[in-house]
């Protein structure tokens, strides 16, 4: 056997071993272990500039961090405190399951909901009760911010992206050029996107306060105003993230068969009512799919928030990971950020646990 | 024994012709990239002081100075997040009232021992420039201006109002009066009566403290917030009574404000010394619509007379001093640079700190200075506290809450009372 | 007849929204255009101010005589290559190795190394700014670059493209008496040209967009990156130097992305449709 000719050769162990390696080793030292780092500081009394200056200026304190963020003194819980919030939970939970069973929708898009709305049904419960209060006055409101920027992102992005999909999907040079249009604003950094939105929301100097002035309307200012800020930032980020909707739509599309729609011809379904009857029940996996990973990226929302309102109005704005900056960067408490900075983690990893199932349900 | 090492090393580094040091150097401001080295003729804060910045690179000899401006919104983030990296900028600019956050951590140098050196005196510095950066004994920055809140005027829009005597405008001496004059102003020209950034910057929070001053009142008292009560709550209905008659609008932030005024949408801007220079320059171009400019003092609408002040010193990092003294040498040698130009620095409307260009001829024929001789007088810093950038953050959202989303006075007020405690127990 | 013309009215009333789509980038590039004391006191001199007239070069002129944009140009350009590089390394030998090996506790370090993809860059930011900057690491190239060598989603890429190659060609290999390592660089590796691309490719876009993680840890200007640096000048520029100027920097931030993808455009479409949907 001409194996064991020459140089000693590699067997699978140790070819395996040093073709990892590398991975491996930046992964622990730069994911697995600052992750693991950071829960320790989150168990630290930790102040950024102090302990800069010296090492041992933290101080263990357990869990006494998330106490501070997330709970409060004398805080209850009761059935009704937030009786629109629960009642919408509980809708929401008997919808998925009529949903399941007269339209056989996936289990566990299904049990996701359910899980959802029971989570939200018990979270409304929780107030201050007499004399008592939050300890920090601005974490969940900030949350039920990122939530609502995220509940009002995803569809409309879902939406738009699934029909111009729809639309725009045939092999024709002006299609092609239509999708590369609307993609176009997909590869612009976060910076340059919030620069060019930034002016056109100005009422002094932006486009679109120049248009209403030739209707002969008065500037909205935008970024101010506590009604339009957030609405400034979802229609920046709507323009700026469709892009990778419309290609995993298109993606899914083309999986459909031709052979669906020549049927559906023969029974008279064509256009919108084709649209209705074979693409979308064919699309279920891909607008789930679709959706979980924008909320994943939504969740994550920063640079949008940071250069354009500055979390303003009055935290009308502010968003979890901005939040979690400033504590870290501006109030110089390491420890408390690296807290909230758990609780992203733990809501992400539920998120990405789910879009890692879907994904594999394909195989 | 180190501490004459230390000091020989410095002259030596002071007088032996080195190898080029580069001291960096982290400034706000606003970013002038064409500023040149001609200190004399440069406009507006962002070019004044890069023009003295160039010059100080051009002309000491062996050291160079790399700018690193940042905007003045994340300007303490950066620094902080500098220091903790172990990379704070050679040198940087700073307000006195971070001065208790800084140096009782240790991170900025006591610069007592080597001012003389350095050719720095300290004895020209006036008083309150003196005192504003000293901490616990030791000085900790170089002085390089007082400035303070003003009342920029549009002398047009005041006339048509009938609110100008003597050349001077009629400012009132209550908020009822205020009042008054701006309904006025609205009758006569059509215009807003008072623009000012209430929506971005903490320029509103300023405002709000000079007007409790003005009641005798400050933010807190010793460890105790006293925020929710009535001095407060005038300072705060004295503005918000404008916005209610739609006389003033808080939705604009620092730029749209200042360029309303510029435009003449606006007969009072509120805002600080240094931009004197950039609206007079401004002013005088045709195109612009602002053109009779007048700067007046914060008028006294309660009982007594107060503005808001505060004072820009240079820092250097105390591991600098203690880790590479002939760079540390070098940026001393920047920070008298800056010293012998405040005169320049002055010519932006902020307030020279050395006693003997004070008492210049030049320092009095600048332009407007006799216009607002009276700020000096009602000046007043911001309590002291290692918490006030903190404390800043939480009145700035308050007062904003207040303004932007129509909140209660009295539960911002409370909300924001509570908050500041919080931060002065900690 | 009526399909034909049924096609080119979609094509029409497409176009439209298209257009409006394109109008924030079309009107960041005209008002790059313009002069900045006109920009100071209008932005719609032509036509809403879609039409740079009045027209000037200045504004880029200045940007390569005065600014640090090409600078910052050049950081963006090291950043995004290096991590590039850097990340197909890391991913290919261990894609592969996942993929086509067998060793003990492959299950499991499957296992492990995947679920690092649930772990969010917001999660770790702030221990390894603190990691870094105990080794007194920050300001360089290589903070900039390694964080991202960590993340699992380019093992992942690979790994499943590996998978879908025949075993006969490497038995061929391995019947000859090739090596494990040889196997891998010169016959797996050619293979592997399209996923390599796609995964280059979406490394240099996230390394050119990255915001975070280069705001926290390039604290000096010369180690900004371009997205880093524009940033810096935006909210500066009301005190600076004016609207077209920071316009033209937005410009030039977005060339290189923009011109990679109008050349790769098939390839960062199957990036993002595969790193998608494989999750």
């Amino acid at each position: 056997m001409s194996e064991y000719i020459g140089k000693a050769r590699l067997n699978q162990k140790q070819a395996a071993v040093v073709l990892l390696l590398p991975f491996l080793c930046a992964y622990f030292a730069f994911l697995i272990y600052p992750f693991l780092r950071g829960i320790w500081i989150s168990l630290h009394d930790w102040n950024l500039l102090a302990v800069a200056f010296n090492p041992d200026a933290k101080e263990f304190v357990g869990l006494k961090n998330y106490v501070r963020v997330m709970w409060g003194k004398d805080i209850t819980w009761t059935l009704y405190h937030s009786p629109i919030l629960q009642s919408i939970a509980i809708a929401g939970a008997i919808m998925a399951l009529w949903v399941k069973s007269t339209y056989r929708m996936r289990a566990t898009f299904v049990w996701l909901i359910i899980l959802i709305c029971a989570v939200l049904f018990i979270a409304s419960g929780f107030h201050p009760g007499e004399g008592g209060r939050w300890y920090d006055r601005r974490f969940w409101p900030i949350v039920v911010n990122t939530i609502t920027f995220v509940g009002v992102t995803v569809p409309c992005v879902t939406g738009v992206a699934l029909i111009l999909a729809a639309a725009l999907n045939r092999e024709t040079r002006s299609m092609a050029i239509l999708r590369t249009l609307f993609f176009l604003s997909n590869v612009l950094s976060v910076t340059v996107v919030t620069l060019i939105w930034q002016i056109m929301f100005s009422p002094r100097q932006g486009l679109i306060a120049n248009v209403m002035d030739v209707f002969g309307g008065s500037p909205i200012v935008w970024l101010t105003d506590m009604q339009f800020a957030m609405v400034a930032i979802v229609i920046t980020t709507v323009w700026w993230s469709l892009g990778i909707a419309m290609i995993l739509f298109l993606a899914g599309l083309q999986d459909i068969s031709n052979d669906l729609y020549e049927a559906g011809a023969l029974d008279n379904a064509t256009g919108i009512k084709a649209f209705w009857f074979i693409t979308l029940p064919n699309l279920k996996r891909t607008i789930t799919l679709v959706v979980v990973l924008q909320i994943i990226l939504h969740f994550q929302v920063f640079g949008q928030v940071h250069l354009m309102t500055n979390g303003g109005p009055n935290d009308g704005t502010q968003v979890l990971v901005r939040y979690i900056y400033q504590t870290g960067f501006r109030d110089s408490e390491l420890g408390r950020a690296a807290a909230m900075a758990v609780f992203l983690f733990v809501i992400m990893s539920a998120f990405s646990f789910v879009q890692f199932m879907i994904g594999r349900e394909q195989e | 024994m180190k501490h004459v090492i230390l000091s020989a090393a410095l002259v030596a580094g002071l007088v032996a012709p080195a190898a080029a040091q580069e001291v960096s150097l982290g400034r706000f401001f606003g970013a002038c990239e064409d500023a040149g080295t001609d200190t004399k003729t440069s406009v507006g804060e962002a070019c004044i002081i890069q023009s003295i910045i160039n010059a100080a690179s051009a002309e000491i000899d062996g050291v160079t100075v790399e700018t690193l401006p940042t905007d003045w919104g994340n300007y303490y983030d950066q620094i902080k997040a500098a220091y903790a990296g172990g990379t704070p900028p050679d040198v940087h600019v700073m307000h006195r009232h971070r001065v208790p956050e800084f140096a009782g951590l240790g991170a900025v140098a006591d610069l007592s021992a080597d001012l003389a050196a350095a050719g720095i005196d300290t004895s020209d510095w006036a008083p309150a420039a003196l005192d504003a950066v000293s901490y616990n004994g030791g000085i900790y920055g170089v002085p390089m201006d007082f400035h303070a809140n003003l009342w920029h005027v549009n002398m047009d829009l005041m006339a048509k109002a009938g609110l100008v005597a003597d050349g001077k405008p009629v400012l009132p001496s209550s908020p009822a009066e205020m009042l008054e004059h701006a309904k006025k102003v609205k009758e006569a020209t059509g215009k807003d009566y008072l623009a000012a950034d209430f929506a971005q910057y903490p320029i509103g929070v300023r405002l709000t403290l000079a007007l409790m001053w003005q009641q005798g009142a400050n933010i807190f008292d010793g460890d105790t917030a006293t925020i929710n009560n009535d001095s407060a709550k005038n300072a705060v209905t004295s503005m918000t009574q404008l916005f209610d008659a739609g006389v003033a609008n808080p939705q604009l932030n620092y730029a749209d404000s200042q360029q309303s005024f510029l435009n003449g949408e606006a007969a009072i801007l509120v805002n600080g010394t240094w931009v004197v220079d950039f609206y007079t320059a401004e002013a005088a171009k045709s195109e612009v619509a602002l053109n009779n400019y007048y700067v007046a003092d914060f008028p006294t609408l309660f009982s007594e007379g107060a503005t808001w002040a505060d004072s820009h010193m240079w820092a250097v990092p105390a591991s600098l001093k203690s880790k590479d003294p002939s760079k540390y040498a070098a940026a001393l040698k920047v920070l008298a640079f800056i010293n012998d130009h405040n005169i320049d620095w002055a010519r932006t409307g902020h307030m020279a700190v050395r006693s003997s260009v004070l008492n210049s001829a030049e320092y009095a024929a600048l332009a407007h200075r006799g216009e607002y001789t009276g700020t000096a007088a009602i000046a007043r810093d911001t309590p002291p506290s290692e918490k006030y950038g903190a404390i800043q953050d939480v009145l700035n959202r308050e007062l904003q809450a207040i303004w932007l989303t129509g909140k209660d006075v009295t539960a911002a007020l409370s909300d924001a009372q509570a908050e500041v405690q919080d931060l002065l127990d900690r | 007849m009526t399909r034909q013309s049924g096609y080119y009215t979609l094509i029409t009333m497409l176009s439209i929204p298209a257009f409006v789509w394109l109008i924030p980038t079309l009107w960041m590039v005209s008002l790059s255009f313009q002069p900045n004391d006109v920009l100071a006191r209008t932005t719609s001199s032509t036509a809403l101010g879609m039409v740079p007239i009045p027209f000037t070069f200045d504004n880029y002129l200045d940007l390569f005589a005065f600014g640090h944009t090409p600078i910052w140009f050049w950081n963006s350009i090291i950043v995004a290559l290096g991590m590039t590089l850097g990340v197909l390394a890391v991913s290919t030998t261990a894609g592969y190795a996942l993929a086509r090996l067998q060793f003990p506790f492959k299950a499991t370090l499957t296992f492990l190394c995947l679920i690092g993809l649930m772990i969010p860059e917001q999660a770790v930011f702030i221990p390894l700014y603190t990691m870094f900057a105990d080794f007194g690491w920050h300001n360089s190239y290589h903070a900039l670059i390694l964080p991202r060598l960590a993340v699992p989603i380019g093992v992942f890429l690979m790994m499943q493209f590996f998978k879908g190659i025949s075993k006969d060609i490497e038995e061929a290999a391995r019947i000859e008496g090739v090596g494990w390592l040889k196997i891998f660089w010169f016959v797996m590796l050619p293979l592997a040209r399209p996923a390599m691309i796609t995964l280059a490719i979406l490394t240099f876009l996230y390394s050119w967009n990255d915001y975070l993680w280069p705001l926290v840890s390039a604290q000096k200007r010369d180690f900004f990156t371009i997205t880093l640096g524009l940033a810096s000048l935006q909210s500066n520029f009301a005190q600076s130097e004016g609207l077209g100027r920071i316009m033209a920097s937005g410009v030039i931030a977005s060339l290189p992305v923009v011109i990679l993808f109008l050349v790769f455009q098939r390839y960062v479409v199957r990036a993002m449709s595969v790193g998608g949907s494989k999750g």
